[in-house]
């Protein structure tokens, strides 16, 4: 994993400052789009502390932004004067103890058993959105009436773009930087470890398995974060935000933006927003095309697209310097 | 009271007996080597005694509590800490990092999620005098995989102390050196271990007579002798079974 370089500060910082301006220079429809981008950027990067930096590859990630989706739906639909930052707030709680218990019980499986187990759990949470009907509103899924959010010195539409996008920014924002963070400290170091040999991370003292479990937790209730601002965006939730396919979406992102980086998967996030909603306004065939984008990058460029802009900076500069 | 005592040690995989009976003990500071030819059970003993897995009968004591039943980490946490005879770290990382890792873990930062260590500058400074010790300072920030092949061993080294042991054990910390690395490296591992109690297994006969307190000899699954090097040297059942003319 690389550490930020002052150039790349820079581009982050523009970056940053654009994102703020981007309700006073995008149309409404452009916006929501980037909304949805910052949201599916979290839920990547989550992943990619999972997949990148432990190398743990899961099929499952879905279960905890369904999870996330759904109690903030239920919630505000069920408990009568519930703001929305505390459903989300809830939403977060709910995913952090699923992935307790389901870290728990996955806690000594590893390599391709993990993998398998964490689709099954997937299809198993899938199975349960279908069938609890009277809660999750079944294939219809459910509709929600979003309360305005006090802040005391002004009050916030989540039905208005720019209200919910600024919303959006700072919550998720804050978790994505929260993120950098933690990549950061012991633990994020300890993270590192695991993928590099867990074998000597034990006779070097070290608990795998509560490593393991302490990441698998975190990343859940950073999805289900995400997976609740989704459900407060569309203002609806359905099964599609547990199924398999948000599984995929997941995985398609940060291996497009590149699992090498701690900006790859935002990279990839909003790359994977942009081209599905330009495709789908092309063809309904648009899933075999981002297919095909896949295998492209998978072959050509497996370090994504950051891997990509690291390639060409990197020659760039050679020519520079290069008489 | 010594600080490892092994007794009556087997070890059989599926009716397969590779220890059938072993016993020794490490006294405080002192250095134990363990020969004996190849299949002898040498890194099934260390295995065994480092947590890798279960004996199938005996005990293997440290500091006079039996830890048959302890995790790997939990051996590591109580003062014992391994090396590996085929190189085993952490091969995408830093130099500094690798041994960073080591240090954390003695000091109780294993999932800490507000410490950062490469900003903790007595962290840091603990990574890097033991870094000077092992003479790897000047490759602090390189990748382990870059590195030469005896400097990973010397990185080897490195990660163990960073535990700050009362005992090592050393799995052929020589294995695969010129004449030249070894003698080099056998320098370094006196001056690093001075107040560790140390277990090596190693063939070179070399290092084994210029390291060792006392040598046990493993032959078949157990310790045909044990007694300091001299006497090893001279004992008949010894040259019959292992060293032949050429340690003698």
């Amino acid at each position: 994993m690389k550490t930020l370089r002052p150039q790349i500060m820079a581009w982050v910082i523009a970056a940053v400052l654009a994102l703020l301006a981007a309700p006073y220079l995008l149309p409404p429809y452009q916006l929501r789009l980037v909304t949805e981008a910052v949201i599916f950027s979290l839920y990547a990067v989550s992943y990619n502390l999972l997949l990148g930096y432990a190398g743990l590859l899961s099929f499952g990630h879905a279960m905890f932004f369904g999870v996330g989706a759904f109690t903030t739906a239920v919630a505000l639909n069920q408990i009568g004067g519930l703001s929305i930052m505390a459903a989300v707030g809830l939403a977060t709680l709910a995913t952090l103890l699923v992935g307790l218990v389901v870290g728990l019980l996955l806690l000594r499986v590893k390599g391709t058993p993990f993998a398998l187990l964490t689709l099954a759990f997937n299809a198993l949470f899938f199975a349960i959105g279908v069938k609890w009907h009277t809660v999750t509103g079944g294939d219809d899924g459910l509709n929600i009436a979003l309360p305005k959010l006090n802040l005391g010195l002004a009050v916030l539409d989540p039905g208005n773009g720019p209200d919910i996008y600024y919303l959006t920014l700072i919550i998720l924002g804050g978790a994505l930087l929260f993120c950098w963070r933690f990549t950061r400290t012991a633990m994020g170091h300890s993270v590192l470890l695991l993928r590099e040999n867990e074998e000597r991370m034990r006779f070097l003292g070290y608990n795998t398995n509560i490593t393991r479990l302490i990441l698998f937790v975190f990343t859940g209730a950073l999805a289900g974060l995400a997976g609740s601002f989704y459900t407060i965006l569309n203002s609806f939730v359905s099964l599609d935000a547990v199924s398999i396919d948000m599984t995929t979406k997941v995985l398609l992102m940060t291996f497009l933006g590149g699992t090498g980086t701690f900006l790859g998967p935002v990279l990839g996030s909003f790359f994977y927003t942009y081209v599905q909603d330009f495709l789908s306004n092309l063809t309904d065939n648009w899933p075999l095309i981002m297919g095909v984008i896949f295998i492209v990058m998978v072959m050509f460029a497996p370090g994504g697209l950051s891997g990509l802009g690291q390639t060409l900076a990197a020659r760039l500069a050679r020519a520079k310097t290069t008489p | 009271m010594g600080i490892l005592r092994v007794t009556d040690l087997k070890k059989d995989f599926s009716g397969l007996k590779v220890l059938t009976g072993v016993e020794f003990e490490v006294g405080q500071r002192e250095k134990v080597a363990i020969i004996g030819p190849n299949g002898a059970g040498k890194t099934t003993l260390f295995n065994i005694i480092s947590g890798k897995f279960p004996p199938s009968s005996g005990e293997v004591a440290f500091k006079g509590e039996n830890i048959n039943a302890l995790a790997p980490h939990a051996r590591a946490r109580r003062g014992m800490s391994r090396s590996f005879q085929i190189t085993n770290l952490f091969q995408k990382l830093s130099v500094l990092d690798n041994v960073l890792a080591g240090v954390r873990s003695r000091r109780g930062l294993r999932h800490h999620l507000l410490r950062e260590p490469l900003r903790d500058h007595e962290l840091v400074g603990e990574a890097e005098r033991i870094l000077e010790r092992v003479g790897l300072l000047g490759f602090r920030d390189t990748l382990v995989q870059e590195l030469a092949y005896g400097q990973q061993r010397a990185l080897e080294l490195g990660v163990t102390l960073a535990l700050k042991p009362d005992l090592i054990l050393l799995d052929e910390p020589t294995a695969g050196m010129s004449r030249q690395e070894t003698e080099e490296a056998t320098n370094m591992i006196k001056r690093v271990t001075q107040d560790i109690a140390c277990v090596i297994i190693e063939h070179d006969m070399n290092v084994v007579f210029s390291l060792a307190d006392r040598i046990a000899v493993l032959h078949y699954g157990v310790i045909l002798a044990c007694d300091a090097p001299e006497a090893i040297r001279c004992d008949q059942r010894v040259k019959d079974a292992y060293l032949g003319e050429e340690g003698a």
